[in-house]
């Protein structure tokens, strides 16, 4: 889902598992992540940024209703949903977060960093500039992407926040 | 809370018999773990739009205090005992018979007292479920967390997510003599053994 809030810019927009939000400065985008990791493009002309919440790590020909749920298909639509917002290819830089695994055992406790993996394989393959990077690790964060500065400041429990 | 547009109402009230038996149960044990009447009643079962989940489930932006565990065999889950920090340490107090104690560190006792309150919710839980649906389904060794209760809530979802952009999930809350805990339960299936609950 996108989510253009051209009204909302002075607002904090939470963005959900599987979705991706454009928007423009003062608008900050929100998230907590757990397994999920946090795609953050922005493209500093415009002061323009997009926050995909990525659930999983490749389609496998799934329905694509939903493109930002998967790393490999998340990168591609929102390189496309900023280019028809403006933004140039080669202007866009990049920031990830999450990917955390929180608790063992089980089938699943692979994918965040199988998400991570593949997010950093699908921007380094359409030649996105990954700027920071905060991933892996076994606790959640709380992330706020902020489109006036491109900044993405991660919050852990017990732990100082810092912009990335 | 939402309880979205459901597909096959039949489907879902199996669903809610099933863990109606299953908190009836539970609430017993809990009983009898607490030594006192801390009852369960099943708040809702509801299937949520993926990306509106942790937001509905209303589950906060600061760190809870839980027990999480996975459920195995075969077909499998996750539960989730997640209690404000507030009332953990009472919880932890009441069970250990000492002072409550502030944090923001837990002691391994405290920590081995609200596990165990995790290990006895979800295995009455479970044990009732596996009865009823004659599947057997195993809880993992339960693990004692302090995160962002939607951080976990996704790493729990995993088995749905892959196969569905609405995701079920059952909640369970906790009253003591008529008054509401800060306590909750979460019971999330993957497709999997959501598929053999429904079947009955």
């Amino acid at each position: 889902m996108i989510h253009s809030p051209a009204n909302d810019l002075s607002k904090e927009i939470s963005v959900g598992m599987g979705q991706a939000v454009v928007t423009r400065e003062p608008a900050r985008l929100t998230a907590i992540l757990g397994s999920c990791v946090a795609i953050a493009l922005y493209a500093p002309r415009l002061r323009l940024g997009m926050l995909g919440h990525v659930v999983l790590p490749n389609c496998n020909g799934s329905s694509i209703a939903s493109p930002a749920k998967y790393a490999d298909t998340a990168v591609p639509h929102m390189l496309a949903v900023m280019q028809a917002h403006g933004a140039r290819p080669g202007e866009l830089i990049a920031k990830l977060a999450g990917g955390a695994c929180l608790f063992g055992g089980g089938q699943f406790m692979d994918i965040g960093q199988s998400n991570a993996r593949v997010a950093v394989a699908a921007l380094e393959a359409a030649h996105v500039r990954i700027a920071a990077r905060d991933v892996a690790g076994t606790m959640g964060r709380r992330i706020c992407f902020d489109l006036a500065t491109g900044g993405l400041t991660v919050a852990s429990p017990g732990k100082p926040s810092q912009t990335i | 809370m939402i309880d979205v547009a459901c597909p096959d109402h039949a489907k879902l009230d199996l669903l809610r018999e099933l863990f109606a038996s299953a908190t009836h149960d539970a609430s017993a044990a809990m009983c009898c773990w607490t030594n006192s009447v801390v009852t369960l009643t099943l708040d809702e079962i509801c299937e949520i739009p993926l990306q509106n989940v942790c937001v509905d489930l209303n589950l906060g932006d600061e760190p809870v205090t839980m027990v999480v565990f996975n459920l195995d065999g075969g077909a499998n889950g996750a539960m989730i005992v997640a209690f404000t920090e507030q009332s953990a340490r009472r919880l932890a107090a009441s069970l250990l018979e000492t002072e409550v104690r502030q944090g923001p560190a837990w002691t391994d006792l405290e920590q081995s007292a609200l596990t165990e309150t995790g290990n006895i919710l979800g295995c009455a839980y479970v044990n009732a479920i596996t009865r009823l649906i004659d599947h057997q389904i195993v809880p993992s060794p339960p693990h004692f967390v302090v995160d962002y209760g939607a951080s976990v809530l996704q790493q729990s979802l995993l088995g749905q997510a892959g196969a569905t952009d609405k995701v079920l999930i059952g909640r369970t809350r906790f009253q003591h003599k008529d008054a509401e805990l800060n306590w909750l339960l979460l019971f999330i299936p993957t497709t999997a053994l959501r598929t053999v609950m429904e079947r009955g």
